[in-house]
């Protein structure tokens, strides 16, 4: 498949669970060796749209299409090419390193001539060689994280579907988790990876916002960033909690949200309100450190559509 | 269906059996420990049952064959009581099982040769000790009064044989002394063989519970490896409860075993396929570990028990049960360990059996794959 094209494409895509509409219309388009991120609040439809493209579960309606293979009728077909990583630790707790990987590389029909040389390549590229006869059940989060990521990559799948894979890891694992995605997308695996962190969004070719069911936004991080109405005005203050009570009530102030002592308020216009914002703290007494316009994040540019869907 | 996947999955399920402890007791000690257990209860013979004795006739004959009746270690002879009131009362605190009443005229009746009056009472709540009471009663008063019209008739100067006119002698076949263990523990080699078909049925949701399932189902794995990749090491397991059990039963609790122990063996492992495959059934419509546990109790274990003619005779049962009996795979084991055990038939008798086993077997592994599809929810 000539990279460019898209791998996974999906026309109205629905699925629906006892009266609820988990994925709603989904047209998704993704090229081959495109790192995609998929975001969303929970129950958005993330996990249900990585299950039905890794042939898990029955479309309700609209088609998939995955390596060119109908999802609903060749989803057998689709199988050995992709790799799919659920997003609870799903190996055996009760086997060792090693035992897990030769499990799926059986399953994989991995050609056992390079089976030896493709473990010892994985474990490596995990970090998992000194820990190759220790028990699943018996690895730290970011350990089982990185196995069941040798697992999805035992019989190098040319499409990775990563159901929030960093989710209740520590800070320096996911970022270790990360630089192992990056080189796989610069040897040009696809990778559709779902995650609740918008640094890790920012860190994707192009990302999917999903709200109920809907792909709402779909754009490169940066054009997300930039399109959002709103700017930003960074407010560093001792009494965060006056402030905030007194800033929300504002004209202007579109959302508050807190980080540590600093408040980032989503204002229609910085340039304007800036000067009122700073009259008004001192009108009202509140002593603060800085206030200055700040650029606009992934984090605030997806909590803001997330509001603006709400309402 | 592929060798290697197949192989895969049965490496992996053996692991987990030896990793586990609770598995590997499940699978091993269990089946040894319950046919231990039961096999020990049903030999221990009903003794010393205790019976009240009410004497209107307080002779001399009626005081020897009270002596004569409670004589040995059947029966034992609580107490003598004076009223139907009394017995009643004893019946009810369960202190006795039987009472016998001796009428009035006991001794001149058996005197003069006419009906002999006596009754005995039973607890119907009980009716395994007072039947036994019963017929342990029945029969001595039986030699009792034999006994003593023999003596009358011959000091009349009669024959004693004249009043015999027919001599019926029953013979038992197979199990001579018809002791219940010699016929119920080869029955209940098929409950404890089956048993780890529990073990089967919680392999599966335990993948489903803890999201394995889930990866399984996103590889190229199809359905029957899957299937008959975790049935394997099961299967093996049986095998070698097949030798073990029977040699518990032979040896501890002298059950004879007549037939071959080869064509014991071969249809003991068509019989361990059928029965784990309706464990598979189980564990595929089965979404938890507790529903899969109940399930198995309600269609293998109880259903075991009770209606595979092991306790109670099929023919006895309605008709739509003895169908229900038919598509369980111990009714057919149940024929099999009876003909190897006891009668000591071979394949010429025990070939339908095992056909039924072995077919019994693949329809309940087709129908396991045909409704376990690689899709959740």
């Amino acid at each position: 498949m000539p990279s460019g094209s898209a791998i996974i494409e999906t026309h109205d895509l629905v699925r629906d669970f006892k009266g609820t509409r988990a994925v709603d219309s989904l047209n998704l388009s993704i090229p081959g060796g495109e790192l995609f991120g998929l975001v969303g609040p929970d129950g958005a439809g993330k996990t249900t749209t990585l299950r039905l493209l890794a042939g898990l579960l029955d479309i309700t309606s609209g088609t998939a299409e995955v390596m060119g293979y109908d999802l609903a009728k060749q989803a057998e077909t689709i199988k050995p090419l992709i790799g799919y990583m659920a997003q609870q630790f799903s190996l055996y707790a009760d086997l060792s390193v090693v035992e897990n990987l030769k499990f799926f590389a059986d399953l994989y029909d991995v050609p056992r001539s390079e089976l030896s040389e493709r473990m010892e390549r994985l474990l490596l590229f995990a970090g998992l060689t000194e820990f190759k006869d220790r028990r699943g059940g018996n690895l730290s989060g970011g350990m089982q994280k990185k196995l069941a990521l040798a697992c999805t990559l035992i019989h190098q799948p040319e499409i990775l579907l990563l159901d929030e894979p960093t989710t209740g890891v520590d800070p320096v694992s996911r970022r270790e988790f990360w630089d192992i995605l990056n080189e796989l997308h610069l040897n040009g695996t696809t990778i559709l990876v779902s995650t609740p962190y918008m640094d890790e969004a920012d860190r994707c070719s192009r990302v999917g916002l999903m709200y109920n069911g809907r792909m709402v936004v779909c754009d490169s991080p940066q054009h997300i960033r930039s399109s959002i109405k709103a700017e930003v005005i960074e407010l560093k203050t001792d009494d965060w909690q006056t402030a905030h009570d007194m800033l929300k009530q504002r004209p202007g102030v579109m959302e508050i949200q807190t980080y540590g002592e600093s408040l980032h308020l989503l204002v229609d216009s910085a340039e304007e309100r800036l000067p009122e914002i700073e009259k008004a703290l001192l009108d009202q007494g509140i002593s603060y450190r800085g206030v200055r316009k700040a650029t606009t994040r992934m984090e605030e540019a997806f909590i803001s559509l997330i509001r603006q869907m709400e309402s | 269906m592929s060798l290697r996947h197949l192989l895969a999955v049965t490496r992996k399920e053996i692991l987990h059996i030896f990793r586990d402890r609770m598995t590997l007791f499940l699978v091993f000690l269990a089946p040894a420990l319950l046919l231990f257990i039961m096999a020990y209860a049903l030999s221990v013979e009903i003794q010393h049952i205790p019976v009240a004795v009410l004497d209107y006739d307080r002779s001399a004959v009626s005081r020897s064959f009270i002596q004569q009746i409670t004589a040995g270690e059947d029966l034992e002879l609580h107490s003598q009581v004076n009223s139907i009131h009394e017995i009643n009362n004893l019946l009810m605190r369960g202190e006795i099982k039987a009472a016998l009443v001796i009428g009035p005229s006991f001794g001149r009746d058996l005197q003069a040769m006419r009906g002999i009056p006596i009754q005995i009472i039973i607890d119907g709540t009980e009716p395994q000790s007072g039947g036994f009471a019963m017929e342990h009663i029945s029969r001595r008063a039986e030699e009792f009064i034999n006994q003593s019209l023999s003596t009358q008739i011959e000091a009349m100067g009669g024959s004693s044989n004249s009043i015999r006119p027919i001599d019926l002698r029953v013979r038992t076949w197979y199990n001579p002394g018809l002791e219940p263990k010699v016929d119920l523990v080869p029955g209940l080699l098929s409950i404890v063989l089956g048993f780890p078909a529990l073990s089967v049925a919680l392999t599966i949701s335990h993948e489903r519970e803890h999201g394995t399932l889930e990866q399984l189902m996103a590889t190229p794995i199809s359905r029957p490896e899957l299937l008959l990749g975790k049935m394997i090491p099961y299967i093996l397991v049986g095998m070698v409860n097949a030798i073990l059990l029977p040699v518990i039963a032979i040896m501890a609790f002298d059950i004879p075993f007549n037939g071959s122990f080869l064509l014991y063996f071969m249809l003991t492992c068509i019989f361990i396929f059928a029965v784990l495959s309706m464990g598979i059934i189980i564990g595929v419509f089965m979404p938890t570990q507790p529903a899969a546990l109940a399930l198995s109790f309600l269609l293998i274990f109880f259903p075991g028990f009770f209606l595979t003619g092991i306790f109670f005779p099929i023919a006895a049962m309605p008709e739509i049960v003895r169908m229900e009996s038919l598509a369980l795979p111990g009714t057919h084991y149940a024929i099999i360990t009876r003909g190897t055990f006891l009668t000591g038939v071979g394949l010429d008798v025990l070939w339908p059996y095992g056909v039924m086993l072995f077919i019994l077997g693949w329809v309940f592994v087709a129908i396991a794959a045909l409704f376990f599809r690689k899709k959740l929810g």
